[in-house]
């Protein structure tokens, strides 16, 4: 009978939460809110990858995924919303 | 008869595929079962501090054994940031003044000097800390978008103007390419570290791994402003105007 230490613990717990975020990313409506959850699954990702013990990773996973990206992503939104003349 | 043979081909096609694909995959599995030899992954956990001087074995790696492979991945960001000029245009800042409140701006301008701290600290310490010239350069364009977005576009562009980001860009991209050719004027080959004969130092301390920090700072400050420049060319393009 294996023993889980709350260390794995918690590790399981991060890893059904990505899936969670993963696929409410995909199916919620807006694109914003896409974005934001996007980067709460990037967020996730870094602590997974820190408790894998890759820290160069996690630190790349963070600044790249839950600052530039979301930023980028943002400012397309905003730009082409507006260009569709609030139709979207 | 065409139409028939045609499904028949391509079934033939990817069931080859999938046969190739397996094959490499058992290739791949058998190679790395490590009965013939040392794995890579030894080797480089043994002896990657005495050939580079770079505690910090991911960076030893990235600057020193594949340190190519950085230059084609400086050059990637170099290609996406000239297409997407090409594209989009001269930037216009607009001029609806679009800042964040005042408490935030406040908050932001006594919290950005610590936040230039860590990309500093960051590319400094590449070679001893985990981090390196490429996420310290990404912390350091997050901080340019940060000003532009609290702080609005025309003093961002007061701060830091597209053109000093250009400059800097070319001028590391230059130097990349110089301190490879400084391997092959020592005699040994492009980007070579200690073999071209650079000093070691003590494996650890700031000055240490020959070659090694002059390359995090440089592609530190490439990234840097490459993505920063690359966000301000999509900040500052008029939608409308493209559209007509």
């Amino acid at each position: 009978m294996p023993v889980i230490t709350g260390l794995e613990l918690s590790y399981f717990l991060i890893l059904g939460a990505l899936v969670v975020t993963a696929a409410a990313a995909v199916h919620m409506p807006g694109d914003l809110t896409a974005v934001i959850i996007l980067s709460v699954f990037s967020v996730l990702s870094t602590v997974v990858f820190a408790l894998l013990q890759a820290v160069d990773v996690a630190m790349a996973e963070a600044v790249i995924g839950a600052g530039f990206m979301t930023a980028l992503f943002v400012t397309a939104i905003g730009k082409t919303r507006r260009s569709a003349g609030g139709k979207r | 008869m065409i139409r028939r043979v045609v499904p028949v081909a391509a079934g033939v096609f990817c069931l080859l595929l999938a046969a190739g694909f397996f094959l490499v995959l058992r290739g791949a599995v058998e190679t790395g079962s490590g009965r013939d030899g040392p794995l890579l992954r030894d080797l480089f956990t043994t002896s990657s501090v005495d050939e580079t001087g770079s505690v910090n074995v991911v960076t030893a790696i990235l600057m020193d054994y594949r340190a190519f492979d950085t230059l084609g991945e400086a050059t990637v960001i170099f290609t996406a940031v000239a297409v997407a000029a090409a594209i989009l245009g001269k930037p216009r800042p607009t001029e609806s003044q679009r800042t964040m409140g005042l408490l935030s701006r406040r908050l932001l301008s006594s919290v950005l000097p610590l936040f230039l701290l860590f990309p500093l600290f960051v590319i400094a310490h590449g070679h001893i800390s985990p981090g390196g010239g490429f996420q310290g350069g990404v912390s350091l364009a997050v901080l340019v978008i940060l000003i532009h977005v609290a702080f609005g576009d025309p003093f961002g562009q007061n701060v830091v103007p597209l053109r000093l980001l250009v400059m800097v860009e070319y001028g590391a991209a230059l130097g990349l390419v110089a301190v490879g050719m400084l391997g092959i004027v020592q005699g040994a080959s492009f980007l070579a570290n200690l073999a071209a004969g650079f000093p070691s130092g003590t494996p650890g301390s700031l000055l240490s791994g020959g070659v090694i920090p002059v390359l995090n700072l440089l592609v530190g400050l490439k990234v840097a402003a490459g993505l920063s420049s690359l966000y301000i060319y999509l900040s500052g393009h008029e939608a409308s105007r493209g559209d007509r």
